[in-house]
């Protein structure tokens, strides 16, 4: 067996994410109704043969919404951690490159400066700003992570960069875009995977508390966030409509802050001699 | 003993003092009450601002005019004793009883020139001038006597006066009215403690029968959640209108309460930019009419508490045309009308909806069967002060769901720069008939007229009446089970 599934945070962290990755990928192909379609006088029933996980306030099939809840979360964490990787591991790579120079100090403050604020404040600006929807929480998630990555690179970057063998590299007349694509950029990859697994779980999360605010993912777009919100009126008389949603957040928070601690220990370069 | 006697004195009779008012309190009907309203005013002038909520907290309480709606929507005397009209209505005279305003001072024929002649002034801020409008001339021929001489004939001029824009103020204490009301009511302002409670104290020099209950107070409670909470916890005697209708049936099943199921004058609408293509083509109105089953958005949004209604009129009144079956729900009828009006493939367009649950829900209701005939409205929720600036002022919209509360308000369809900006002669001409009618079933014809038409040119998508959910403990009654006008008359409410 391969000794990464026996890391007991890594394997329950991947046998969770598979679940979750599996159930979007299913919404892809198969529901077993249509999530957005409405059947009102079948409305607020509990689990049964046809509906598994009962239906909605509307008669909607809720199994059905959060398999396509999953596939949204999932976009949402790709998309959101994607800008925040490019953005922030070049930004922090380009301000370790120019270290103290003034340059170096205008990206890092500038980010600073984004980092200052609560990222769910900062997404609930933006969202004021440029109108509600799963595009612009997205955006918003994303931004707030740039500044998360860029100190993340720039801190690594700079120990790399201190090695005794980037200097020979560098006295041997190779540019520094050869370092930091040849040297760089390969020395911190794993880091950013696990930092990456940890914002993928921020970035889901954030994007529940959006949209059960209202103003993330809009209606009929399932969001296990609103359906969450919308449960709330119903907690006395149909429990079920809570219990779904906010199961499946918390699976999916759970599975990758767990790939994240078995990825740091797994990839840390100090285990491997080990 | 005597030493522990003497000793225990003065706590004994603390006690007692406290102990012995009590018990016959306990033997009598409960004399105090405390009614939870799900939004608080912003203000207490019902001559400041158009919020329900102001005219719930004072209307027919602290603040009184001459004649006031009573609980079928009737017009009854109130400051006023007694009036007649000339033979061509042009002059009314209005007998005042003998009354005082809370602070003392007696209601003169002078108070009634000085609130009409306020409302009506540049600066007022009175949400229904319209109800000044026709006054050529006030007069105070006796301090008891008003009379009031019209421009021109208008049919509805007594049941404006009825409205709480039209309430009698003096001129010594209307400056506080906002926060310190001073009125005429059974009922004195005692605090407010904004952002959650205002205590009214019985005014026992009132001119009324003595109401039963000696103090109230008013609770603010907005989330629906924490409504239903309340009634059970049992920190409200009574919600005047619940906001948690899915709740209607947990709080049925408790044998503590009462729950009735009444109407407001809530005529809830989808609103359309009638001025915007595509929805200036009657055939596009026409096929969402058909594609909007409007009983079904009542079960969803409003758990079917609510009326359905075919026009832009209350059932509540005389006048009222059921036209719910005109339009029946019809698809494929609807893809025809639309392919007719250039659109055989529907067109995207948005839905802009206000935060009240009963919009946001309808709202999704209505998008998803838009769907079915090919229009793709894609929702965008807005908070009130956005609604209100893009919506409502600027026009800035294609579709909206609001509920139109005030009463009889089909004037709307008349006016020239609304936002549904719509425009029809006939519903204009019929409606200056409703003001110059001499006769009541002229005047119902005229506004029957307006409903026909407004439903045959679908001015708008015509949902259903918002229902009131009156939840009260069992023994107190006299609680309003209908809203022709937002009010809580206090002086009605008793424990048995």
């Amino acid at each position: 067996m391969n000794p990464a599934w026996r890391h007991p945070s890594f394997g329950v962290g991947a046998v969770l994410m598979a679940l979750v990755v599996g159930a979007a990928l299913l919404s892809l192909v198969w529901t077993p109704h249509d999530p957005t379609a409405m059947r009102i006088m079948a409305r607020l029933r509990p689990p049964s043969a046809d509906h598994w996980l009962g239906t909605d306030q509307f008669g909607r099939d809720i199994a059905s919404m959060v398999l396509v809840g999953a596939r949204n979360a999932l976009l949402v964490g790709l998309v959101a951690v994607g800008i925040g990787l490019v953005f922030g591991v070049a930004l922090g790579m380009f301000a370790a490159l120019y270290r103290g120079r003034l340059i170096d100090e205008a990206v890092m403050r500038g980010l600073d400066f984004v980092f200052a604020f609560p990222a769910v404040l900062t997404a609930i600006l933006i969202l004021t700003w440029f109108g509600p929807g799963l595009v612009n929480a997205v955006v918003a998630i994303g931004i707030f992570n740039i500044p998360v990555f860029a100190r993340q690179a720039r801190g690594a970057t700079l120990q790399v960069l201190a090695l005794d063998y980037i200097r020979a590299a560098r006295l041997a007349g190779l540019s520094r875009g050869a370092v930091m694509r040849r040297h760089i950029v390969p020395n911190i990859t794993g880091l950013m995977i696990v930092q990456g697994s940890t914002q993928f779980a921020f970035a889901i999360l954030a994007e529940a508390s959006l949209s059960y605010l209202g103003i993330g993912t809009q209606p009929p777009n399932p969001s296990w966030g609103r359906m969450l919100n919308d449960a709330q009126t119903y907690l006395a008389t149909a429990p079920h409509l809570a219990l779904v949603p906010g199961l499946a957040i918390a699976i999916t928070v759970l599975a990758f802050n767990l790939l994240g601690d078995g990825l740091r220990d797994l990839l840390d370069p100090r285990m491997k001699e080990r | 003993m005597m030493i522990s006697i003497h000793r225990l004195a003065g706590p004994a009779i603390l006690a007692l003092g406290l102990a012995l008012p009590a018990l016959p309190v306990a033997a009598q009907p409960r004399d105090t009450l405390t009614l939870c309203q799900t939004l608080e005013p912003p203000i207490l002038d019902p001559s400041g601002g158009a919020a329900a909520a102001i005219r719930e907290v004072t209307y027919g309480n602290i603040f009184e005019g001459l004649v006031a709606y009573d609980r079928d929507g009737k017009v009854v005397p109130a400051l006023a004793r007694e009036w007649t009209t000339s033979a061509d209505g042009l002059v009314w005279q209005f007998r005042l009883r003998p009354a005082q305003f809370h602070d003392g001072s007696a209601v003169t024929a002078a108070d009634v020139k000085f609130s009409f002649e306020r409302a009506v002034a540049p600066d007022s801020k009175n949400a229904q001038k319209w109800i000044f409008e026709p006054i050529a001339a006030i007069t105070t021929p006796a301090p008891d006597l008003v009379e009031i001489t019209l421009k021109s004939f208008t049919a509805d001029f007594l049941e404006g006066l009825a409205m709480g824009d039209a309430t009698i103020f003096s001129a010594a204490s209307v400056g506080k009215a906002a926060t310190e009301p001073v009125g005429t009511g059974p009922y004195r302002f005692v605090r407010w403690q904004r952002g959650d409670r205002l205590l009214l104290e019985r005014n026992d020099s009132w001119w009324g029968a003595k109401p039963a209950v000696k103090s109230v107070t008013f609770r603010f409670i907005s989330d629906p959640q924490a409504q239903v909470s309340a009634l059970l916890a049992g920190d409200c005697d009574a919600h005047t209108n619940l906001g948690a209708h899915e709740a209607v049936a947990q709080l049925r099943a408790d044998p503590r309460l009462a729950v009735t199921i009444g109407r407001t004058e809530g005529e809830t609408i989808v609103a359309i930019n009638n001025a915007k293509a595509p929805f200036s083509d009657l055939r596009v109105r026409q096929a969402m009419a058909m594609a909007v089953d409007r009983r079904l958005v009542n079960e969803g949004a409003v758990s079917g508490l609510g009326t359905p209604i075919g026009s832009h009129f209350s059932p509540n009144h005389p006048a009222y045309l059921d036209l719910t079956a005109e339009r029946p729900v019809d698809l494929a009828k609807a893809r025809a009308l639309l392919a007719a009006a250039g659109y055989p493939n529907g067109f995207a367009t948005t839905l802009r909806l206000p935060p009240p649950a009963y919009a946001r829900r309808s709202g999704e209701i209505v998008a998803a069967m838009l769907g079915q005939i090919g229009i793709r409205a894609t929702i965008e929720p807005l908070e009130w002060p956005q609604w209100l600036e893009r919506v409502f002022r600027n026009k800035d919209f294609d579709m909206t769901i609001v509920a139109h509360v005030e009463p009889l308000d089909v004037n709307i369809y008349t006016r020239d720069n609304y936002y549904f900006g719509y425009q029809s002669p006939v519903v204009k001409e019929a409606y200056a008939r409703t003001k110059t009618a001499r006769s009541e079933t002229e005047r119902l014809e005229a506004f029957r007229t307006i409903q026909r038409q407004i439903t045959e040119d679908q001015a708008n998508l015509f949902l259903f009446m918002l229902p009131k959910i009156t939840v009260a403990r069992k023994g107190l009654t006299g609680l309003w089970p209908n809203w022709p006008v937002p009010a809580n008359p206090l002086a009605e409410l008793r424990w048995e």
